[in-house]
C-alpha cells in the first residue's frame, strides 16, 4: 500500500470535484464540515455497494470485512483498510478511487457515485467510527421536540419540529364531516352513519371529536375492519393452498381476531397467544384457537411429494412470515446462506426454525378440512362472546369448588388419588370431575365415521354452510349409557355446595358445544424433531449437529431462564428490549392510518430498507406502544387525533412533496377492495350485520374456479350463496388462495399465498369494468336507488343523500348538475325502452321494493351505480 | 390493414382526451399525465399506457418484441414426442439399471411400487425429418409440428430440481418453487412496459382439454411483490372474455357513455378540491375502459379471418377456448401489440393412461401449434416474436402402474425433458443436448452422462436449465437477467434468482 499514492489520488479528486460540488451540489460540499452518520449515510451504503463480497456471508476468511470496526481496521499486513481519521492511508480510499484497480470491480452491478465516494472519505476523516444499524438498538423514549408552531400532541411535536425544517407549517384542518368520514373510514372501514354524523356536528363541546373517536372505538365494525390488516399479514385462507387447494377450516381463527381487536387484547398477548397459546398454563379454548397463526402456512398434499421436504417447507414458510410479520425483515436469505447485508447467521435461521420443527400436524394436509391438531371452537363472533362468558361462569365455579375443598372438613368419601388429580388438573377436567363425567360424549369412533361420510354427501347438495363437517358432539345411544353407568357411580364432588350449578352450567356448555365448528391449532409432539442446518436450504442437506431452539441474537438473546419453545420465542418478541416488534407494529398501525409508514417499506427495516422519515417519532410510538401496555386502541386514538391527522388532504402548492414525506397535509389514498365493496353495500341498506362464521360466497362470474381446479379439488364448484349470505363485509368472503375473489383482487388485494404488510395502491381500467359491470354493483345501485327514493323526495335532495352518505357532504354545484343531467337522459332513455329497464332491475337477488315507476327506478340506479363508481366512494380524503 | 384499434389509438390525441369538455384539468395534472412523473407511471394500468417499462430503455437490442409461451401444464411425455430411444425396444419391461437413476429421488408414487421401475418403450413410431441440422426425430403424434421442424429450435436437454407439480411449475413461471415471486410475464411487463394503449400487456388464455388434469394458480401469472398492474390479465372462454367486459342487461354503450361524463364531472370535483394527480389518472383508466370495450369484442371476433387461415389451425379453431383458437388470438394480440401471452393446456400428467390422454392432448395442439409458426412466418411475424413450447418437467422412462404394449403410464420426471422454442431470433432448425440411450440423464456430446450431474448453479455447456431457459427468454426480449431487479425487503430480486445463463448456441 502506498499511501502517498493515495495521498496524491485523494487531492486529484477533490480538486476535480471541488468545482462541481460547489457550483451544483452545496448541500453536498457542505459535508465536507458536517457530521457524517455512519448509521444514516454510511452503513446503508456499505451494505448496499460492498457487503455482497464484504459483508456477513464472507465465504473466504481471508477476504476483508467492512461490516464492523474491528474487522474494516484489521492490520492487513502493513495497511488497514480504514484508518481512522486518515483517508489517505485507507487502503478503502485508495481503492475506491483507484482507476487501474477499482472497487467496487469495473464489472460490479452497483458502483459508487462520486458523491458516496466523497461520503466515505468525509466519515473516515471523521474518525470511521461504527455504530449499529438503527433497527437493531432498542428503541428509547425521545422527548418530544419544542415546536413553535400549534402543535397539540407530542406527535405533532415531532411532525411540526421537522415542517418548520423546511418552513412549512401544518395545513389548515379539514372540515368537521370531512374529518368526520375520514376517522370513520380509518377506524371502522365505513363511512360514518347518518346520525352519528349528525351527532356529532351538532356537539359543539370541545371535546366533541375525542367523543366520536371513542365511539368509533367501540363500535364492533372496528375490530372486522383492524383484523383484515392483521389476516393479509399472516396470508390468511379458506383453503390450504397448494396443488388441490383444498378447503381448511379455520375460519374461527379469523372470527378470534376480529374479537381480539374489539376487546383490546394487549398486542403483545395478541402476539404469544398466536405463537404459543397451547403452551400456556391451563390455556382457555381463545388461546388454542389462537395458534392458528402457527397453522397458516399454505400446505399440500401433492400426490408423490415428500414428506420430509415439505416438513422443511413448511418451516421455512412459518419463519418467513414470523421475519416479515414481527421483525420487519427478510430471513429468507439466511435459509440458504448467512445474510449478505443483515448480520443474520444461516445457523440462526434453523435455531429460529427449531421452535416449528416439533408441531404435531403431518407435513401433508391429506387435503383434510380438519387438517389435525384441531379443536372444536365457535362458529361465530356472537358465539365466541357466549362461549367467553360460559368459560368464566366455569372458572369461578372451580375456583370456588376448589376453596370449598379447602376449607371442607369432610373429605371421607375423597381419596387421596382424587385430591392429587383435583389438584393436578387444569380448570377443563376439574370441571369435569365436578360433574362427575365428561362434557363431550364420545361418539363410538365407527359410527362417526359412517355418519359423516353419509351426512356429507347428502349435505353436499344443500348450501356450503350447512356442509361443514362441524365435530358436533352427537351423542348416540352407546354413548348415553356409558354416561348413564358413570352418573349412577356416586360422585364424590356432589357434596359441595356448587355442584348443582356446576350441572346447570355442564347443560349450557353443552348446548353451546353442540353448534361449534373445527379450527386448525397448533400443538407439539413430546419429543421434539431435531433441526439441523439445512445446506443451501436443501430438506435433504443436514448439516452438523442438531441445534437448540434460538433466536436472531443481533436482536437479543433469549431471557436464561426462558424455556426452550415457542413460548420462550414470544417473550423474546414481546420484551421491552426487542428492537423491532413494537417499532414494526406501530409503523404499520400508522400507515393504516396515514396510508403510509413512517418506514415506507414496512416489510424490510433491515440495512436494506428505508430509513424512517422521522425516527423520533417512530421511536416515541414504539415506547409508547410498549408503556401503554400494548395498547392498540390508545395507539390509534393518540394518531388519529393528532393535528397532524386533522389536516386537509389537499395537495399544497407551497409543498412539494407529492409522496407526503414530511406529513404536511392529511392522508388521502384510494380505498382497500374490502372497504370499496362495504361502502356500497352500507350505503345501499343490503349490509349484512352477522359478525363471522364461514367464509361467505357473493356473486362471482361463473367457471372461475373451475377453468383452474384440479378435478379431484373439492373448491373447483363455485357455489354462491343466497339471501343475507351475499351482503356480509368483505372480510368474511371466502377466501381461495389460489383464485380469491376477483373483486378483491382486481383492487390490489394479495392473494394471501406468501403475507403482505403493504398492498399496492393501483388504478386500472379493469377496475372500471368492475365497478360498472359487476352485478353486485349493480345491486347496489339499485337498492341505494330505492333508498333516496324512499328517504327523500325531490331531484336535488336526493342527489344529496347519496352525497352525503358516501362523501359526508352536499354535492357541489357541477356534481349535481352532472347528476341531473345524467338522470334526465336515463329517464327519457327507460321511458322510451320500459323493457331494458326492467331488465336492469332484475340483476342481483335482492327484491325491488319502490313506490315509483320501474323507468324511474331504473335511471336512479344509473345515477347511483354512477356516484357509487365516482372517487367520492373510492377515496380516502 | 385497417385497424380499428390503432385508429382508436391515433384519435385518442392529448387534445381530444381535454378537449370533451368536461375536464379541464390543471397545469400539474397535464404534467402528471403526460411527464415522466414516475409516481404517477406507477400506478397506471396495464392497459392503459404505452409505457417504456421501469427499465432505462432495453438493456441490448432485442431480437423479439412479443412472446407466445405455449404451457403443457402436467409434464408431457418426451419419450413419446421428441426424444427417440430404439434401442429400449428390446428392454421392454426390464428394470431400469441402477446405475441409470444413481440417486435420483423419486416420487412418493412410485418409490415403492411392486413392479419396481420397468422399462416402457414408446409405442409410437417415430420419423426423422430435415431440419437445418442434423434433422430432428419426431414421433407420430405431432404429424403436424413434425412439418415445421425447420422453424424450430429443440432442446432435449432442459432440466429442473422439482419433482412435483405445484413446486415445479411454480417455479418455471416465477424462478422460484414457492409462491411469492412475480410471474416471467410479470418481470417482462414490469420491464418492458406495452406497445398497446387499449389492451393489456400480457394476456393468459387457458385452453380448453379433455383431462383437466392438474390446477392452475394466479401466482402463475401474478406480480408476487411487484405493482400489482403487471399481473397478466387472464381472457376467458367462458362468459365475457375479460372479466366484467360486457355491460349490464339494460345498459347500452351509450348510456354508458353518459355515465361516463357524469362520473368525470364528480371526480374532476374531486380534483379541483384535493389536486390529488392519481385522480387523473383514474379519470383515463374509466376512458380506457370504455374504449376497451370496443376493442376487446373486436380482437375475439374472427369473422374477418379468412378460410384458409381457419384451415390452417384446423377443426377446433371456431370452438372458443380450444387451444386452436386461443392460437389463433395469439397471433391477432401480437399483430395488436401485445407483447406477451401465455397458453396454458392441462392434462398432460399421464400417470397411467399415457396413450389415451397424450393422443388426445396431441390432437388439440399439435396441428394449431403448426399453425401458429407458419401464419407468423407468412405475415412477416415471426422474426420478432418468440414462441416457446415446453411443460414443468419430463416424465420417467420406466412405467407407473400396469405396463402393456397398449397402455403404460410415466410418472414425473426433473432431470431431462423436451421443449422448443421459434422464431424472435433463436437458430431455426436445430436441436440442442441429448439425453442418454434411457432418456434418463443429459449426457454430453460424447455420449457420456454428465458426471456430476449438472446443477443451476454452474451453467454446462449442452444443457438447459429451467432459469436458463428464462435467462434466455429475457435476452431475446432486450433484457438481462441479471439487471432486470426489483427491490422487496431489501434484496435485489430477478427472475433467476442468481442464477440463469443466457444460451447463445440457441441465438441465432
Amino acid at each position: 500500500m502506498n499511501c502517498r499514492a493515495a495521498t496524491q489520488r485523494l487531492v486529484q479528486f477533490f480538486s476535480v470535484l471541488s468545482f462541481v460540488f460547489l457550483t451544483t451540489m452545496p448541500c453536498l460540499a457542505e459535508r465536507d464540515s458536517e457530521q457524517v452518520s455512519f448509521a444514516d449515510d454510511v452503513l446503508p451504503l456499505l451494505s448496499d455497494k460492498c457487503f455482497v463480497c464484504h459483508g456477513p456471508d464472507t465465504q473466504d476468511d481471508d477476504m476483508l470485512r467492512l461490516d464492523s470496526f474491528d474487522a474494516a481496521t484489521e492490520d492487513r499486513g502493513g495497511y488497514k483498510a480504514v484508518e481512522p481519521g486518515d483517508a489517505g492511508a485507507s487502503e478503502l480510499i485508495e481503492r475506491i478511487l483507484s482507476e487501474d484497480n477499482p472497487m467496487p470491480p469495473e464489472d460490479a452491478e452497483k458502483q459508487l457515485t462520486e458523491s458516496e465516494k466523497k461520503l466515505l472519505v468525509a466519515w473516515i476523516e471523521q474518525g470511521g467510527k461504527y455504530e449499529q444499524h438503527w433497527a437493531f438498538v432498542a428503541p428509547a423514549k425521545v422527548s418530544p421536540p419544542d415546536s413553535t408552531q400549534v402543535a397539540e400532541s407530542d406527535i405533532d411535536r415531532f411532525v411540526a419540529a421537522k415542517l418548520a425544517q423546511d418552513g412549512v407549517s401544518f395545513a389548515e384542518e379539514a372540515d368537521r364531516a370531512t374529518l368526520a368520514r375520514r376517522a370513520s373510514l380509518v377506524l371502522t372501514g365505513l363511512p360514518p352513519d347518518l346520525d352519528a354524523l349528525e351527532q356529532f356536528l351538532d356537539d359543539k363541546s370541545d371535546n366533541a371529536y375525542e367523543k366520536f373517536v371513542d365511539r368509533l372505538l367501540a363500535d364492533l365494525r372496528f375490530g372486522e375492519h383492524q383484523a383484515r390488516y392483521w389476516l393479509d399479514a399472516v396470508r390468511y385462507g379458506d383453503t390450504h393452498g397448494l396443488h388441490l387447494d383444498n378447503r381448511r377450516g379455520i375460519y374461527p381463527y379469523r372470527d378470534w381476531v376480529v374479537s381480539a381487536i374489539n376487546s383490546n387484547l394487549p398486542l403483545n398477548d395478541f402476539i404469544s397467544w398466536q405463537l404459543a397459546g397451547d403452551l400456556l398454563p391451563d390455556p382457555r379454548l381463545s388461546q388454542l384457537v389462537a395458534t392458528g397463526f402457527v397453522r397458516m402456512n399454505p400446505t399440500t398434499s401433492e400426490g408423490g411429494a415428500i414428506a420430509k421436504e415439505f416438513q422443511a417447507k413448511n418451516n421455512f414458510d412459518r419463519v418467513e412470515n414470523l421475519g416479515t410479520v414481527l421483525l420487519g425483515m427478510t430471513l429468507t436469505c439466511a435459509r440458504c446462506h448467512t445474510h449478505k447485508y443483515d448480520p443474520i447467521p444461516q445457523s440462526e435461521y434453523y435455531q429460529l426454525m427449531a421452535f416449528f420443527n416439533s408441531t404435531a400436524e403431518r407435513s401433508m394436509d391429506g387435503g383434510k378440512y380438519a387438517y389435525e391438531p384441531t379443536i372444536a371452537a365457535p362458529k361465530d363472533q356472537p358465539a365466541w362472546e357466549a362461549w367467553d362468558l360460559l368459560e368464566a361462569k366455569r372458572a369461578e365455579i372451580v375456583q370456588s369448588a376448589d376453596e370449598e375443598l379447602l376449607r371442607s372438613d369432610d373429605l371421607s368419601n375423597m381419596t387421596p388419588e382424587l385430591v392429587a388429580e383435583w389438584k393436578s388438573s387444569t380448570t377443563e377436567k376439574r370441571f369435569e370431575l365436578l360433574v362427575g363425567e365428561p362434557v363431550d360424549l364420545a361418539v363410538p369412533k365407527k359410527t362417526t365415521k359412517k355418519k359423516s361420510k353419509k351426512g356429507a354427501k347428502k349435505k353436499s347438495k344443500k348450501t356450503a354452510k350447512k356442509a361443514e363437517p362441524a365435530s358436533k358432539a352427537k351423542i348416540g345411544s352407546k354413548a348415553e349409557d356409558t354416561a348413564k353407568a358413570k352418573k349412577d357411580r356416586p360422585n364424590p364432588f356432589a357434596k359441595l355446595a356448587v355442584h348443582a350449578d356446576a350441572r346447570m352450567l355442564l347443560k349450557k356448555i353443552r348446548e353451546a358445544r353442540a353448534e361449534f365448528t373445527t379450527t386448525l391449532i397448533a400443538k407439539d409432539i413430546a419429543k421434539p424433531r431435531p433441526t439441523f442446518v439445512l445446506d443451501r436450504g436443501e430438506y435433504d442437506q443436514e448439516k452438523g449437529d442438531p441445534l437448540t431452539p434460538g433466536v436472531i441474537t443481533v436482536l437479543g438473546d433469549l431471557e436464561e431462564d426462558a424455556p426452550r419453545n415457542r413460548l420462550g420465542l414470544a417473550a423474546w418478541l414481546t420484551s421491552k428490549k426487542h428492537p423491532l416488534v413494537r417499532r414494526v407494529l406501530v409503523n404499520r398501525i400508522w400507515q393504516r392510518v396515514f396510508g403510509q409508514g413512517i418506514v415506507r417499506t414496512p416489510e424490510d427495516f433491515g440495512l436494506q430498507g428505508e430509513r424512517p422519515t422521522h425516527p423520533d417519532l417512530l421511536d416515541w410510538l414504539a415506547v409508547e406502544l410498549g408503556d401503554s401496555g400494548w395498547d392498540l386502541k390508545h395507539m390509534l386514538r393518540l394518531m388519529v387525533t393528532s393535528r397532524t391527522f386533522r389536516q386537509s388532504s389537499t395537495w399544497r402548492a407551497d409543498v412539494d412533496d407529492p409522496e407526503n414525506r414530511l406529513w404536511a397535509r392529511g392522508p388521502g389514498y384510494r380505498l382497500d377492495a374490502e372497504v370499496i365493496r362495504d361502502i356500497g353495500l352500507w350505503a345501499s341498506r343490503l349490509l349484512d350485520s352477522h359478525r363471522g362464521g364461514e367464509g361467505v360466497k357473493p356473486y362471482q362470474p361463473a367457471g372461475m374456479w373451475k377453468a383452474m381446479a384440479h378435478p379431484r379439488s373439492n373448491t373447483k364448484e363455485y357455489k354462491r350463496d343466497s339471501g343475507e349470505r351475499l351482503y356480509r363485509r368483505s372480510l368474511y368472503v371466502y377466501w381461495k388462495r389460489t383464485s380469491p375473489h376477483p373483486m378483491m383482487t382486481l383492487f390490489d388485494a394479495p392473494d394471501r399465498e406468501s403475507g403482505c404488510v403493504r398492498r399496492s395502491r393501483t388504478s386500472t381500467a379493469l377496475q372500471s369494468l368492475g365497478l360498472f359491470n359487476e352485478t353486485q354493483r349493480i345491486e347496489m345501485g339499485r337498492k341505494l336507488a330505492e333508498r333516496v327514493l324512499d328517504e327523500q323526495s325531490g331531484d336535488d335532495e336526493r342527489i344529496g343523500l347519496m352525497f352525503q352518505l358516501l362523501a359526508s357532504r352536499d354535492p357541489a354545484e357541477s356534481e349535481l348538475a352532472a347528476c341531473q343531467s345524467l338522470l334526465r337522459t336515463m329517464r327519457q332513455r327507460y321511458r322510451d325502452d320500459v323493457e331494458s329497464a326492467e331488465k336492469l332491475l332484475s340483476i342481483g337477488e335482492a327484491k325491488n321494493a319502490v313506490q315509483v315507476s320501474t323507468d324511474e327506478h331504473a335511471a336512479w340506479t344509473q345515477v347511483a351505480i354512477t356516484v357509487l363508481a365516482s372517487d367520492i366512494a373510492l377515496l380516502l380524503f | 390493414m385497417n385497424d380499428p384499434l390503432r385508429e382508436n389509438d391515433l384519435m385518442m390525441t392529448r387534445r381530444q382526451l381535454f378537449g370533451r369538455g368536461v375536464l379541464g384539468l390543471g397545469t400539474s395534472a397535464l404534467a402528471g399525465l403526460f411527464g415522466g412523473n414516475d409516481a404517477i407511471a406507477a400506478t397506471t394500468s396495464p392497459i392503459a399506457t404505452t409505457s417504456s417499462g421501469h427499465m432505462d430503455g432495453l438493456h441490448h437490442r432485442a431480437k423479439a418484441k412479443h412472446v407466445i409461451y405455449l404451457f403443457m401444464s402436467g409434464g408431457p411425455s418426451h419419450h413419446d414426442m421428441w426424444d427417440y430411444k430404439p434401442e429400449l425396444s428390446k428392454k421392454f419391461g426390464e428394470q431400469l439399471p441402477d446405475h441409470v437413476r444413481d440417486g435420483q429421488r423419486v416420487t412418493g408414487m412410485t418409490s415403492n411400487q411392486k413392479s419396481g421401475l420397468p422399462i416402457c418403450p414408446s409405442k409410437y413410431k417415430f420419423t426423422k425429418h430435415e431440419n437445418n441440422d442434423r434433422g430432428v426425430w419426431v414421433s407420430e403424434l405431432l404429424p403436424h409440428t413434425a412439418k415445421v421442424v425447420k422453424e424450430l429450435c429443440v432442446v432435449h436437454s432442459t432440466f429442473t430440481e422439482a419433482i412435483n407439480h405445484d413446486p415445479a411449475i411454480t417455479y418455471i413461471q416465477t424462478g422460484s418453487q414457492v409462491p411469492g415471486r412475480p410471474s416471467l410475464g410479470a418481470w417482462l411487463s414490469y420491464g418492458l412496459g406495452s406497445l398497446n394503449k387499449n389492451l393489456p400487456h400480457y394476456v393468459v388464455m387457458h385452453a380448453k382439454t379433455s383431462f383437466p388434469e392438474q390446477s392452475l394458480f394466479n401466482r402463475l401469472w401474478g406480480t408476487g411483490f411487484l405493482p400489482s398492474d403487471h399481473q397478466g390479465l387472464l381472457m376467458r372462454s367462458q362468459g365475457d372474455p375479460i372479466l366484467y367486459l360486457s355491460n349490464p342487461d339494460g345498459v347500452t354503450g351509450s348510456d354508458r357513455r353518459a355515465q361516463l361524463d357524469a362520473l368525470a364531472a364528480i371526480n374532476q370535483q374531486q380534483y379541483e378540491r384535493f389536486a390529488d394527480p392519481e385522480i387523473v389518472a383514474r379519470i383515463r383508466q374509466h376512458e380506457m375502459a370504455y374504449r376497451m370495450q370496443t376493442s376487446v369484442p373486436e380482437l375475439m371476433d374472427f369473422s374477418n379471418e379468412s378460410d384458409a387461415t381457419f384451415e390452417l389451425y384446423g377443426d377446433q379453431t371456431q370452438q372458443p377456448g380450444s387451444f386452436a383458437a386461443c392460437c389463433l388470438n395469439a397471433r391477432r394480440l401480437v399483430e395488436r401489440g401485445v407483447r406477451n401471452i401465455q397458453i396454458f393446456h392441462r392434462g398432460w400428467d399421464a400417470h397411467s393412461s399415457l396413450p389415451k390422454e397424450h393422443e388426445s392432448q396431441c390432437r388439440d395442439i399439435d396441428q394449431a401449434c403448426a399453425a401458429l409458426i407458419l401464419d407468423l412466418k407468412q405475415r412477416g411475424m415471426l422474426d420478432d416474436t418468440l414462441v416457446v413450447w415446453g411443460g414443468e418437467f419430463g416424465r420417467t422412462v420406466y412405467c407407473q402402474g400396469r405396463l402393456t404394449n397398449a397402455n403404460y403410464g410415466r410418472d414425473h420426471h426433473p432431470r431431462c425433458f423436451t421443449v422448443w422454442m421459434a422464431g424472435g431470433g433463436v437458430k431455426p432448425g436445430i436441436t440442442y443436448g441429448q439425453t442418454d440411450k434411457y432418456g434418463y440423464n443429459i449426457v454430453d456430446s460424447d455420449g457420456n452422462v454428465l458426471n456430476p450431474q449438472p446443477t443451476k448453479d454452474e451453467w454446462t455447456p449442452g444443457t438447459m436449465h429451467i432459469h436458463d431457459l428464462n435467462a434466455t427468454i429475457l435476452h431475446l426480449m432486450g433484457i438481462d437477467h441479471k439487471r432486470l431487479t426489483y427491490r422487496y425487503q431489501g434484496r435485489d430480486f430477478r427472475l433467476t434468482d442468481v442464477h440463469g445463463h443466457v444460451i447463445r448456441d440457441l441465438i441465432a
